[in-house]
């Protein structure tokens, strides 16, 4: 068995304007961690409309798909913008996810990690935001649940920011677990403790601005790995940011690479060990190169 | 958002602008980009609001001290 990395091409098509933190170098940084690892790379397949649409109305995928400019840049929000490749990026990244969770549900791997771009994690039913254009975790959670009849799934979102997306598109869903930590206050502003979820399946935990590794990893073992060995998921999905890193530009926690090693070893504790990480934030590219690193380098060793 | 220096600010204009920063970050109305450079006005703000309110306890403390020395001092009559 192996960890598998899925990553694309196209996904270096989605181009962000000049001086935009969420830009085409991060993959190379990504490549740059990833170098050396004893990892399995897959070419992300074009995902299946009918992916998205489990998450997204049709109308809402349609206005995006109708918002790609043939040239320059078209902006959805304050932070979001398209280019001519950005659909196809985006539905590489949808794609991963999918084959991601196929190879890990059959047998095919035992780790997952999807690089793809633009992240995900704030696209919300019908609103493209906070860099997001497609929920390509929930898109994954979805898959495994639907398509593979799994009845207990359960994401980690550790990016920096509230993965309010994900929130939003799983509202409803009880057969999947989601966590979020986030420093808070801090965009998207929400995230709070009492947001839970119709069936209580939703935990949100802010984080303070400054805090570290160390204070990561009380919150970790104190609600996080308890919440998941009651909820004994089939599987686990990760939204994994890079920016609570202490270099990054976005934000402001302290947490370092070895902070990521450590907190990937003990999720791949749940769930057999089955684990599927896909990409959202991490702008500071050596701090994206190392977080990474650590990430899957643990993602490999237990993959083995 | 006043443009005035933190450092220049009353106690209740720094107060004034934190809630405004704060209820800006928590109704989601700034992008991504610029949320973190708003938190670090934010915490500017606090750690100003804080030193104001040091200074005015240390203040409050002084003058319990000089009363406390003041009673102190008074002669008790008729004892």
């Amino acid at each position: 068995m192996t960890c598998l990395v899925y990553t694309h091409a196209d996904c270096e098509r989605h181009v962000t304007p000049p001086g935009h933190p969420e830009r085409v170098e991060r993959m190379a940084a990504i490549k740059l961690g990833l170098a050396g690892l004893a990892v399995e790379h897959r070419d992300c397949p074009l995902g299946d409309e009918a992916e998205v649409l489990r998450c997204h109305p049709a109308g809402y995928l349609a206005r995006v798909k109708a918002a790609v400019p043939s040239e320059g840049w078209a902006q959805l929000d304050g932070d979001t913008f398209l280019s001519p490749g950005s659909y196809a990026a985006a539905m590489r990244a949808v794609g991963g996810v999918c084959a991601a969770v196929d190879a890990v549900i059959t047998g095919g791997a035992k780790t997952a990690f999807v690089a793809g771009r633009p992240p995900g994690h704030h696209a919300e039913r019908d609103i493209a935001m906070g860099f997001c254009l497609f929920g390509t975790v929930a898109i994954g959670a979805k898959r495994a649940l639907e398509h593979h009849g799994l009845s207990r799934v359960a994401i980690v979102d550790f990016d920096v920011h509230h993965g309010n997306g994900t929130q939003d598109l799983l509202w409803d869903e009880e057969r999947c677990l989601f966590i979020s930590s986030h420093q808070m206050p801090l965009y998207p502003g929400s995230g709070r403790p009492e947001e839970k979820g119709s069936h209580g399946q939703i935990m949100n935990l802010p984080l303070r601005g400054g805090g570290t590794g160390h204070d990561m990893r009380q919150v970790y073992e104190r609600v996080v790995f308890p919440a998941l060995a009651d909820w004994k998921p089939e599987l686990l999905l990760i939204s994994a940011g890079f920016d609570a890193h202490a270099d990054d530009p976005l934000a402001g926690l302290e947490w370092q690479a070895e902070d990521y090693a450590w907190l990937t070893r003990h999720l791949c504790e749940f769930a057999g060990g089955r684990v599927v990480s896909t990409l959202e934030g991490g702008y500071d590219l050596d701090a994206l190169a190392a977080s990474v690193a650590a990430h899957v380098g643990v993602l490999e060793e237990r993959g083995r | 958002m006043s443009d005035k220096p933190v450092d220049a600010m009353s106690f209740e204009e720094a107060m004034a602008a934190l809630e405004q920063v704060v209820g800006a970050l928590e109704r989601g109305e700034v992008p991504l980009e610029q949320s973190i450079a708003l938190y670090e006005r934010g915490a500017q703000l606090k750690a100003h609001c804080a030193k104001k309110l040091a200074e005015a306890e240390e203040k409050v403390e002084l003058i319990r001290a000089q009363e406390g020395r003041a009673v102190g001092t008074t002669p008790a009559e008729g004892m």
